[in-house]
């Protein structure tokens, strides 16, 4: 093993593949044990470091379009910090998915605040599931800290300043989530130490000896 | 007895661990205290023996998943209230019938990562959320009126708006002013000025219906607006609310201190945005005042014509 910690193109090819498998994996147990169909399909993923994030991901979203962050941070021997990005207005379409345990919450409580607790459940189901599935597929063990939403703004103010350490390196997954045949776009990335990229690499190549 | 034990019976929240049958295992004593449940009695046997309303689609789902993807549940104050209905302690009672909890479900793993049984932490957070009704209710209210204030009522005049127009429904505004104000200032003290707004206001919102919005406006000005409602009814609300303040005194310092409203009446049109409404109302109140105070114009592009 060497110091390098830059992802070599084999290494993001098995993390691809790894992906892939994992995604295809949290689809079918979310259907199969609480009953959400949700289509999860992983384009291209990217390395980068988190100084760079920001840039990046202006060019895949409108800055001028309100968005809402959800954080979730993940312990194990891999860890870091899951990011899930919706645009705004997501969380409307999400309520009617947890329909019926919302019916019993109170019809008081201000629209946006419903709109960010939504978000909150399904960004816990979604980095649980997919980030759960990826490491069980490296053979680690991760926790979970509860999920935040990181207020609802334009997508410039958001993400311009000091939401990542900037030596953490960044895994983006661009994903398109259709939940229950409700399209709503969102941009799932995991942001990881130093440590944990280590580890990553070392997974990667047990993960592949079982192949040869 | 264990460190860890120790801990566990001591710790200022609620612990619970079920098996995968979802049989408790540990109870800890911060749950007998709020349930009157010993551990004794609870452990070995189901939590749905004891607390039949978790047996819901929404919990069993959280087991599941917590069971089969070793995931994380939050139960979140805002959206679940609580999940085991415990009384509240403190003083917070009249606020709350149940403690308002903030709650998280997890997996406890045994020999080779397998997830054995579900661990629930159970946080006690009434506190918080009667600090934060207050807060909710402060930034929608006219501190020495009570009824709602500026801020609230442009909000709700937007929403209503926007709701009446996309449903072809009529919606009313009526617009008040209490007559010859600044007199009663002068005369009987500001502290009595007071007194006066404090009683037109609890007048006026005693006799609207509960879908109204009652705002105060400005100084001695309010707003009404009544959703569901045509100009004729908005006009015979009106008359009837300056009635009733015509009948009123309001007692100040042994003295008794009468007033009077002037009101204006608008009806939302196909082309008015909230503004225009408003303008209408303002125009109408304006010539009630021009004409004589303690009563009421309706707008009507013939009786008001700018000047």
């Amino acid at each position: 093993m060497t110091d390098d910690l830059t992802i070599s193109e084999e290494e993001a090819d098995i993390l691809q593949e790894i992906m892939n498998i994992a995604f295809g994996k949290a689809a079918a147990d979310l259907a199969e044990i609480i009953n959400i169909m949700v289509n999860l399909s992983v384009p291209k993923i990217a390395m980068l470091q988190a100084a760079d994030l920001h840039g990046y991901l202006m060019g895949e979203m409108d800055g001028s379009q309100g968005i809402s962050v959800i954080e979730q941070g993940f312990w194990g021997e891999f860890r870091g910090s899951a990011f899930l990005i919706f645009q705004s207005g997501a969380g409307k379409e999400l309520i009617s998915m947890l329909g019926s345990d919302m019916e019993s919450a109170f019809e008081a409580e201000a629209a946006d605040v419903l709109e960010r607790e939504t978000l909150m459940e399904v960004g816990n189901i979604l980095i649980g599931a997919c980030v759960g599935k990826v490491t069980e597929l490296l053979q680690d063990v991760v926790t979970y800290s509860p999920p935040r939403v990181i207020v609802e703004n334009k997508a410039d103010d958001v993400l311009a300043d000091g939401l990542f350490d900037p030596t953490y390196m960044a895994i983006v997954l661009k994903t398109l989530f259709c939940f229950n045949e409700r399209n709503v776009n969102g941009l799932l990335f995991l942001v990881a130490s130093q440590e944990s990229i280590a580890w990553l690499k070392r997974a990667l190549c047990v993960f592949m000896e079982q192949y040869e | 007895m264990s460190e860890l034990r120790q801990i566990f019976d001591t710790v200022n929240i609620g612990l619970v661990v079920l098996d995968r049958q979802l049989n408790v295992t540990q109870w800890n004593r911060w749950m007998y205290q709020h349930s009157g449940i010993a551990s004794e009695q609870i452990v070995g046997s189901s939590i749905f023996d004891h607390f039949p309303e978790l047996d819901s689609p929404g919990f069993l789902k959280n087991c599941r998943s917590v069971l089969a993807f070793g995931n994380f549940s939050f139960f979140s104050q805002k959206l679940h209230r609580f999940l085991f209905p415990f009384k509240p302690v403190g003083s917070f009672g009249s606020k709350f019938e149940h403690m308002q909890q903030s709650c998280t479900m997890g997996p406890l793993r045994g020999e080779n990562q397998t997830i054995t049984s579900i661990f629930i932490v159970v946080q006690d957070v009434t506190e918080l959320a009667t600090y934060e009704r207050k807060m909710a209710e402060m930034v929608v209210r006219d501190a020495l009126t009570g009824s709602y204030n500026r801020r609230h009522l442009e909000e709700r005049l937007n929403a209503e708006c926007e709701r009446h127009r996309r449903h072809a429904r009529r919606l009313s505004l009526v617009m008040l002013d209490i007559d010859f104000f600044k007199a009663v200032n002068d005369t009987h003290g500001h502290q009595c000025g007071d007194q006066v707004l404090k009683s037109v206001a609890a007048g006026i919102g005693s006799a609207i219906r509960k879908s109204d919005c009652l705002a105060r406006y400005g100084g001695e000005e309010f707003c009404c607006l009544l959703p569901e409602t045509g100009v004729e009814n908005a006009r015979a609300l009106a008359e009837q609310l300056r009635r009733q303040v015509e009948a009123m005194s309001t007692n100040c310092q042994g003295r008794e201190v009468k007033v009077t409203i002037s009101l204006g009446v608008s009806e939302l049109a196909g082309t008015d945005t909230p503004e225009t409404l408003l303008k209408r109302a303002d125009e109408a109140l304006y010539e009630a005042k021009r004409t004589g105070r303690n009563k009421v114009i309706v707008f009507e592009a013939e009786t008001v014509k700018p000047d």
